[in-house]
This record gives C-alpha cells, sequence and structure tokens, in this order.
C-alpha cells in the first residue's frame, strides 16, 4: 500500500507460486493418464478412466464416510463448543483462563498416546464406529475450539446485547441474532477447521473402523497400496484427486471469511 | 463486575450451565484418558499377547529406558531440528515475509499466490507425501529438471537427504497457517502508526522492525505456540514418506512413539515417551507465554 508493487517483488512472487504448485505436476500428469506408470512424463494418451475407475467399488461409500466423519465432527465440535464458549465469554468463572489454556496444554499429548484409552473405552461402550470416531476427535478438538470460540466471542461488544435485552429480546434471541451472526466468521474458520482436520485423520479411524464398509478415504487410499498387487498409480493418483477436493471446495466456499476468522487466532486467552 | 448488571445472563444462569454441560463431560472424559496414557506408563503394557491382560506396574522403568537405551535422544535430537527448521524459521518467518510483500501488492498477485500456498496446506497429509516422494526420488521432477539435464547421474533424494526432504515438505505443507495468521495480524495494526512513523523518516525496514513486529508481538507468540506444539507430534506426512528411514533418519519422537506403541506393541513405554513429548512441550509453552505476557 505504500509504494506501487515493483517489478522485481512480482516477479520473484510469480516465482515461488510456481515452485509451490510443481509438486503438482506428478499428481495432474498420472491421473490423467489412462496407462499411467507413476513416473514423471507427458501422457502419449490423455483420458478420465483413472477417475471412473476411482468412483467405482468402494470409493463412493468412502466418500460418504469420509463426509459424515468430517461434517459431523465439525458440526458436533462446533455446536458443543458454542454452547459452551458463550458462557465463558460472558460469566466471570473464576480462572476460566487458566482452565482453557490447561485444556490446551493438555493436548499437546501426542494423540498416539490418548489412542489406548480411547480405543479401550470406545470398545466397552460399543463405539467403534463412525459415531465413536465422531464423538473421539470432537473430544480432541475440544480445547482449540474452545479458546478459539471464546476469543471470537470476546470481540462482540456487551453493549448490544445490553440494547437487545432491553428492547426485550431473550437469551436465545440475543445469541441467534446478535452473537453469532457477529462471530460468523470465526464460527466458519473453527467448522473449517474440525472438517479439514477430521477429514484428513488417518490413525484414529484406521484402528476404530474395523470393517472395510466403514473406511474413510484416507483409510482407503493407505488400504489401495496393499490391495493392488502392483501399486496402480493411475488409480492412486485420480483417488488422491478425489480425497483432496472437498477441502478444497471447502475453502473456496469460505474463504472471504478466513482472514477476519484469523484475527481472532491471535487474540491472548 | 460488568456482568452483575447484565440480567438477560443473570437470570439464565440454569440455561448457561446446562449449555456448558455437554463440554465438560467431554473434557472430563478428555482428562480421564489423558490420566490413563499418564497410568500407562508406569507399567509394562503391551498391545498384545501375555502382557497385555496381566501387566504389571514396573515404576520409573520405563523413563529410565528412555535415557538408558538407544532411539529416545536420538529421536529428540532429530524432532529438534525438524521443528526448528521446518516450522520456526521455514513457515514462521517464510510466512512473514509473504504476509509483508503481499500486502503492498496488487490483489490479483496476492489471490494467486494466496491460493497456491493453500493447495499445500489443504492437501491431505497423505496426498501430500505421494506428491514428495514422487518430485524427490530417481525419476521426480527435481532430477528431471535440475540435476539429469546437466549430464549428472539421478539422485535419490528421499533416502540420501531424506531429513532435509522431509523438512522442506512440511515448510511446503504448513507455510499457509503462518501465513494467514500473521496476514491477519498485520491487518489489526492501525495504519495510522505506520504512517507516523514514515513521516518520522522510518525506512520500510525500520517499520516493520520496530513498529509493526513489536505490536504483532503476541500474534507471534500465539503462532509459535501452535505451530511448535503441532510439528512436535506432526505426524502422519513423515510417516508416509519415509516410515522414520533410512535407518533412523527421520525418526522424530512422533514416529518413535508410534513404532514402539503399535509396530512393537510396547504401549507402557510408548505412554512413558509420550509423557515425556508432553513435558518438553509444555516447558516451550511456557516460553512462549511468557513472551505473550508483556514486555521488559
Amino acid at each position: 500500500m505504500d509504494q506501487g508493487p515493483s517489478r522485481l517483488t512480482a516477479i520473484a512472487l510469480a516465482f515461488m507460486a510456481v515452485i509451490w504448485v510443481s509438486p503438482f505436476s506428478w499428481l495432474i500428469l498420472n491421473a490423467f493418464n489412462p496407462l499411467s506408470t507413476g513416473q514423471l512424463e507427458i501422457p502419449r494418451a490423455f483420458g478420465l478412466d483413472n477417475f471412473a475407475m476411482a468412483v467405482s467399488g468402494n470409493a463412493g461409500r468412502q466418500f460418504l464416510n469420509s463426509m459424515l466423519i468430517a461434517a459431523g465432527t465439525a458440526t458436533l465440535s462446533v455446536v458443543v463448543g458454542i454452547s459452551a464458549a458463550y458462557p465463558l465469554s460472558r460469566l466471570r468463572i473464576p480462572g476460566r483462563n487458566a482452565f482453557l489454556w490447561t485444556l490446551v496444554l493438555l493436548r499437546m499429548l501426542p494423540s498416539a498416546g490418548v489412542l489406548v484409552p480411547l480405543y479401550f473405552a470406545a470398545q466397552r461402550s460399543g463405539l467403534l464406529n463412525q459415531l465413536g470416531v465422531i464423538i473421539a476427535l470432537t473430544i480432541l478438538n475440544l480445547p482449540f475450539t474452545l479458546l478459539l470460540l471464546k476469543n471470537f466471542f470476546d470481540t462482540v461488544p456487551i453493549e448490544l446485547e445490553e440494547a437487545a435485552y432491553v428492547e426485550g429480546a431473550s437469551l436465545l434471541q440475543i445469541i441467534t441474532r446478535i452473537v453469532l451472526p457477529m462471530s460468523k466468521a470465526g464460527i466458519a474458520v473453527v467448522w473449517f477447521f474440525s472438517f479439514t482436520g477430521a477429514w484428513n485423520e488417518f490413525l484414529l479411524p484406521l484402528i476404530f473402523a474395523r470393517v472395510q464398509d466403514a473406511f474413510p478415504m484416507s483409510v482407503g487410499l493407505y488400504a489401495a497400496f496393499g490391495t493392488q498387487g502392483a501399486i496402480n498409480y493411475g488409480f492412486l493418483t485420480a483417488f488422491s484427486i478425489l480425497y483432496a477436493a472437498p477441502a478444497v471446495g471447502v475453502y473456496f466456499l469460505l474463504r472471504r471469511n478466513m482472514n477476519t476468522g484469523f484475527a481472532g487466532v491471535g487474540v491472548k486467552g | 463486575m460488568k456482568n452483575q448488571a447484565n440480567p438477560w445472563l443473570t437470570s439464565n444462569l440454569l440455561v448457561l450451565g446446562l449449555g456448558m454441560l455437554p463440554a465438560l463431560l467431554l473434557i472430563g472424559a478428555l482428562l480421564y484418558f489423558t490420566a490413563w496414557a499418564f497410568a500407562f506408563s508406569f507399567t509394562d503394557l503391551a498391545l498384545v499377547g501375555r502382557k497385555s491382560v496381566e501387566w504389571s506396574w514396573v515404576g520409573l522403568q520405563n523413563f529410565e529406558r528412555l535415557f538408558t537405551r538407544r532411539g529416545f535422544l536420538e529421536s529428540l535430537w532429530t524432532t529438534v531440528v525438524f521443528v526448528f527448521f521446518s516450522a520456526i524459521v521455514g513457515q514462521s518467518v517464510l510466512g512473514f515475509l509473504l504476509a509483508v510483500v503481499l500486502r503492498g501488492t496488487q490483489s490479483t498477485i496476492r489471490s494467486v499466490v494466496e491460493v497456491c500456498i493453500m493447495l499445500g496446506w489443504l492437501l491431505p497429509d497423505i496426498v501430500a507425501a505421494f506428491l514428495w516422494s514422487a518430485t524427490t526420488n530417481q525419476t521426480g521432477l527435481i532430477n528431471q529438471l535440475f540435476v539429469v539435464p546437466f549430464g549428472f547421474p539421478p539422485i535419490n533424494f528421499i533416502n540420501e537427504y531424506a531429513l532435509p526432504i522431509v523438512t522442506i515438505a512440511n515448510v511446503w505443507k504448513g507455510t499457509a497457517w503462518s501465513y494467514l495468521l500473521f496476514s491477519a495480524a498485520l491487518d489489526s495494526v492501525s495504519r495510522e502508526v505506520v504512517e507516523a512513523a514514515k513521516v518520522d523518516g522510518a525506512t520500510p525496514l525500520q517499520r516493520i522492525w520496530l513498529v509493526q513486529l513489536p505490536i504483532i508481538r503476541p500474534h507471534i507468540a500465539t503462532n509459535m505456540l501452535f505451530i511448535t506444539i503441532w510439528t512436535f507430534t506432526y505426524f502422519p506426512l513423515i510417516y508416509a514418506m519415509t516410515g522414520g528411514g533410512p535407518g533412523t533418519a527421520t525418526q522424530t519422537l512422533a514416529v518413535f512413539l508410534y513404532n514402539q506403541s503399535f509396530s512393537r506393541g510396547n504401549l507402557g513405554f510408548g505412554s512413558a515417551i509420550s509423557v515425556a513429548m508432553l513435558l518438553i512441550v509444555g516447558l516451550l509453552s511456557l516460553v512462549y507465554l511468557r513472551m505473550l505476557r508483556e514486555p521488559k
């Protein structure tokens, strides 16, 4: 905003952008090449055969499983998070900040560390299924979700709520008409983090999903290595693109909210 | 003190309390599981076999093994190198530079670069691992563009320079987060302050170093805190790229923990590793939180 964009900076940035996307060349070239060998080469043929192969068989079911786990985790985290973060932000509960930071510190325990007790608990309560994965991921997400949501609610001026109360609004109306719309960007960001986190999650569903029907795409991709004998790179790359697409899509939908949302991340807890 | 005068809150304490209940339950579960992970670290619990049922308490034996057996200290060093170069130097510094530079450029360039960086971040870990293995192997992009055309024999980068390659892959993957955070932080620096510094004759570098950096210091500390935690315990990318190898060249603590717990089945020893990791990251966080506290 100070000086006009110098040509040199623009060239440097363009150069960087090219470097950044260059690893994708392998993925794209192989995915659209029906005769793919896993080498980096210009395809002699072009076609969508790999994608046809990737969406047939188990892939559709795995896609739905991933969607269920990711959307379920994100929505549950946000709903549980909002209903706790609003009171935490507004009521002066003694030690609330120390409490939140302690939780975040606790989550530094590598998730592989709590995996075993989680597994035993899920086994005992019959939750070795999608619902179990959703609950487990929500438990692991909650500290960060709470901290971020509380920070966003802290930025909503309490005077607005006061004014609404004087006008006769109930608590529910105050929350749904004022607090939630004003922290929309932050909520979208938290939802997005939980969604991509759960979508990418590999270890937990691998251990929780005992039957092939319950595999999400991350586990399916991993399993595809073993079952195909010689690795079928065309299938693998096409499947990878399909697997990566939703997170990218959701990002573009929420893109305008992202920057606003991120401002809240840095606010002190 | 303000909420005493907020009747919509005080008259609904019960509802607000009920709202917190599900979160408290789940947090209780998290505390419970964490407590179990701690307890396991004092046992010889195994994943399979006799000791998965008839385990016994072994006191501090697992923790002694951290220092007497090979593996833990080497992995700790690998992790420190990995975290320092990929998170602190790579993601943080590069993210900050990008945030500063892109603020001054046209919105099209800004959008394009932003989307390119985001693609790395949005890509699932396993797919990112495929990409980087393919890019750095003997027939990969780097060899085809920079090595073979100059008459050199192809180099198997992923094998010969495993740790640097994994580090670069993680910078590629993670810079977007730091960039977004710093970019939002710089937006919060009021324009007047920067303009005032400009009027007083500060060079662009001075404006960044002496004006903007101190103002966004809390954001820097938060960012450091988050990415250090994440990178310290980050597992899938490295595991899918190298499995910790060749040898133990890329065996970070997270990979070591996984190998011990689930490949070898030593759940007790594995828990001791995760407790040790928690202590180390906890100490680091205290340092960062001090940075957050306030200056001088």
